[in-house]
């Protein structure tokens, strides 16, 4: 019994012993720590696959006034025609007005501490990859960086510029409330961010990463904004605390300097994309350009796929018509539509006689039909009278029975007499088989606009490959978004050369540009700054830059004076069995007024209250 | 029964407990307010600085709660008056935000039940003469003269225009779009280079509905910060049938 206690006291202390070894502090099983992240490349890309989607790109799931206060990457997010061109005139949608001037608030300064985390983290395990990698993933992370930096200058201006990471308690609560920098300095740090990345980077990346020219074309693009900023932000601007010090505006000697980088970055470019041209048809070409995944145009692309997970998005069922009886889609709307001042900028449509009287048309097709329109035009819009998916894009806006007078008269009159329809079963009175509005037309103003409004649908994106309509619904869609493409990057630098007066070198690159687009070349002495931009709101139509370039060139104040878009209409005239088309204000005639103070949207006001020193707010909020 | 007295017990003391966490929110309430009008500067005529609802407002800026509070507006109402009878009482500093007049200092002043402040404003321009004369049975035509109070440093002007509608609340953003902003004239032009011919303009508004009665009046609108204009008196007008 003596013996047993004895060998139970020894067990008892041995387990006291044991048990004294084990460690209470053990790391999560759930948590992936750093040693584990940081390890190697798998790691790396879990880690930067995070920071890739929630990158701000306005892609077709963009929201420009948010959606529960977020505006990118949203979840679930299937209203594709919520699109910053339909609150501008580039189209016009379902915003009523300038619903999309104060912005959503957008903050991104967790995500930016992420990619700050990264870039202190990853050379602390630099003995865990090999040859230049770690250089290059820093390279990579300042391109992140400044991608999130460039989407909230183009929107607040000057904001805080954030090196490193923050860390509480470490650190007290005022030296966390970082004041803002000037909105010189914040580009001049997207400047060399990018320029950090391009030194760093490979010149390959695999499709949706960055590499070297990625950096380089974002960086086109970055300095011709700042450089327009400085320019033209200096004659049209609100005065204001925060202009006075510096927090909203550039002065106008350093636009040479903006716009001289952003040329230099696009000339890195020089031979390592080009412009697509896989098909001798220039508009068969222009169509599949947004299509065709392997583009050598394509610089970052965001990709979509089926699968698990699924990233999928709802472009082609919300832009074309549904009809509410599954026309050209198996499901969902459209809700933005072209406005004839886009579509004019290819060129003024002219569908009237010399007397003032509307020319006759056999059909619809015969406005677009052998008249030599552009090529480009024509792949970018949908005309009346085009096909999708077998089925015509069949639009009326309703049915004359008989028409006299000119044009011009025709649309001032209180009364018309035209007969309109609000759905796609009313026939014309005693002809069963004339559809009053067509299959595919619009709606009476006081109906609904699941319809187009302006006579015009979007083709840019369209994916008219897949030809089963049951196939078009929600979340079915899978074509790539081009945030950066060759196009654009010619376009930065055209415009910036233009700016400084380097003529030749714009020329080159508007020919090229209008070349591929089927559009006839320009001379030197068309080198303008209108010029330029009219070119760039036709090849970037619809692409969600057409927002930023007018508030940029200091132009949406004049161009959104209280303003209303036309439509095209077509109409039916009976008895003579013809088409006429009307130039008149869209059905809905909306009403866009663009505030001076959007130039700038205001500073979040959770974040004012969190932190005091981001005052003063921008002018005029 | 003993239970039960041991469960009220524990309920009546779990209520004291929690109660006692509540603090008494002794602030007092919205007490407060603030009104006054505008009136042209060394006058007391509201009318010629009367603008419509929304146009400019008055800005309050609360001082002894936040050294950066945040702003609150009190739009100015088209009768030439603002009014908020919902305020804390306290310190404020009180601006003019917008509006086509030349500046007016912020001045900081102590808010409490019933405080009045009214303005004396200088508008860049005065449409004064103001006169709406039927030209046939739908057409109007609109004639007025533009004088400038203070002569220097007016901002551009970049358009007039008339402003029709039915009701005598008539003015920017409230306004029949086809005979007021349709009919807007381009002007872009400093005051300095204006000819005796535009400030004596005539504006004409077409294709008014046959029996209706319209209010209408006129703007002149500026290149500044929120291109304000500044407007004329109202003239009701009854088209014949």
């Amino acid at each position: 019994m003596r013996h047993m206690k004895k060998i139970f006291s020894i067990a008892i202390i041995g387990l006291v012993f044991l048990t004294s070894c084990q460690k209470l502090d053990i790391k999560p099983p759930n948590v992936l720590s750093d040693d584990q992240i940081f390890a190697n490349s798998a790691g790396i890309d879990a880690y930067l696959a995070q920071v890739y989607r929630k990158l701000p790109i306005e892609d077709f799931t963009y929201r420009p006034a948010g959606r529960d206060g977020n505006g990118f990457n949203i979840h679930h997010e299937w209203e594709h025609f919520y699109h910053a061109g339909g609150a501008c005139g580039e189209m016009v949608g379902p915003y009523g007005g300038m619903d999309i001037g104060g912005g959503f608030g957008y903050w991104p300064y967790a995500d930016i501490r992420d990619v700050n985390y990264f870039m202190e983290t990853l050379p602390k395990y630099a003995r865990n990859f090999a040859g230049n990698t770690v250089n290059e993933l820093i390279g990579e992370a300042h391109f992140l960086r400044a991608f999130y930096y460039f989407a909230l200058a183009k929107r607040y201006g000057g904001i805080p510029i954030i090196r490193n990471v923050q860390n509480y308690p470490q650190l007290s609560i005022e030296e966390l409330r970082v004041p803002r920098n000037k909105e010189e300095d914040v580009w001049n740090f997207i400047g060399d961010d990018l320029d950090s990345a391009y030194n760093g980077m490979p010149e390959t990346s695999v499709s949706g990463r960055a590499n070297k020219y990625v950096a380089a074309a974002l960086k086109s693009r970055a300095m011709v904004y700042a450089g327009s900023i400085a320019k033209y932000g200096s004659v049209n601007f609100v005065d204001g605390d925060a202009r006075a010090q510096g927090f909203v505006g550039i002065a106008a000697d350093k636009a040479a300097g903006f716009y001289q980088k952003a040329v230099d970055a696009a000339k890195l470019l020089d031979g390592h994309y080009t412009l697509y041209r896989k098909n001798a048809n220039k508009l068969t070409n222009y169509t599949d350009l947004f299509l065709d995944v392997t583009s050598p145009e394509n610089i970052l692309t965001r990709d979509f796929y089926a699968g698990e997970p699924e990233r999928m998005h709802s472009w082609d069922a919300t832009m074309s018509p549904n009809s509410g009886m599954n026309y050209m889609t198996g499901d969902g709307l459209s809700r933005c539509y072209p406005t004839l001042e886009t579509v004019e900028r290819f060129g003024v449509l002219d569908v009237t006689n010399p007397d003032g009287t509307p020319r006759r048309y056999n059909s619809l097709a015969d406005l677009w039909q052998g008249q030599n329109l552009e090529p480009r035009m024509l792949a970018t819009v949908y005309f009346p009278g085009e096909s999708l998916r077998g089925k015509l894009f069949d639009i009326r806006r309703g049915i004359y029975p008989t028409f006299s007078g000119t044009a011009a008269a025709e649309v001032v009159k209180t009364t018309r007499t035209f007969l309109p329809s609000g759905d796609h079963t009313t026939t014309y009175p005693g002809d069963a088989s004339l559809v009053i509005i067509g299959n595919a037309g619009m709606y009476p103003s006081s109906g609904s606009d699941d319809n187009t409004r302006t006579g015009f649908y979007v083709r840019k994106y369209i994916n008219y490959k897949e030809t089963d309509i049951k196939k078009i619904g929600l979340f079915s869609s899978t074509t790539h978004w081009i945030e950066l493409r060759y196009a654009e990057v010619l376009l930065n630098r055209a415009e910036a050369d233009i700016e400084t007066n380097q003529l030749d070198d714009a020329l080159l690159c508007l020919n090229d540009i209008r070349d591929r687009a089927g559009a006839p070349a320009l001379t030197l002495a068309d080198m303008t700054p209108d010029v330029v931009r009219n070119e760039r709101c036709k090849e970037l139509a619809f692409e969600n830059h057409y927002w930023w370039d007018i508030k940029r060139w200091r132009i949406a104040d004049a161009l959104l004076n209280n303003a209303r878009f036309k439509a095209l209409m077509p109409y039916f005239i009976y008895d003579e069995k013809k088409y006429i088309f009307l130039k008149e204000p869209e059905s809905f005639q909306r009403n866009y007024n663009f505030d001076k103070k959007f130039y700038y949207e205001p500073i979040p006001g959770g974040e004012l209250s969190k932190n005091p020193n981001l005052y003063p707010n921008n002018p005029n909020y | 029964m003993k239970l039960q007295i041991t469960t009220i017990f524990l309920g009546v003391s779990m209520l004291i407990a929690g109660g006692s966490c509540i603090k008494k929110d002794n602030y007092p309430g919205p007490n407060a307010s603030l009104e006054g009008s505008f009136f042209l500067d060394g006058t007391s005529s509201k009318t010629t600085v009367q603008t419509c609802t929304g146009n400019f407002s008055v800005r309050l800026e609360q001082l002894n709660w936040s050294s950066t509070p945040t702003p609150q507006d009190i739009p100015a109402k088209y009768d030439g008056t603002y009014q908020n009878t919902e305020l804390f009482s306290g310190h404020y500093r009180v601006s003019l935000k917008g509006g086509a007049f030349w500046p007016v200092a912020p001045t900081e002043i102590d808010i409490n039940k019933g405080a009045k402040l009214d303005f004396q404003l200088t508008p860049y321009l005065l449409l004064s003469n103001f006169t709406a004369t039927m030209v046939d049975s739908t057409t109007l035509s609109l004639q007025f003269n533009m004088e400038a109070p203070i002569d220097g440093g007016i901002p551009t002007i970049i358009e007039m225009q008339p402003y029709v509608n039915t009701t005598r609340i008539v003015g920017p953003g409230a306004s029949i779009f086809d005979f007021s902003d349709a009919n807007k004239k381009p002007i872009n032009k400093e005051w300095a280079d204006m000819t005796a011919g535009d400030k004596a303009p005539e504006i004409i508004v077409k294709n008014l509905i046959r029996g209706r009665t319209f209010y209408v009046r006129v703007g002149v609108r500026f290149n500044n910060d929120d291109k304000s204009s500044n407007l004329s008196e109202v003239i009701k007008i009854d088209v014949p049938k």
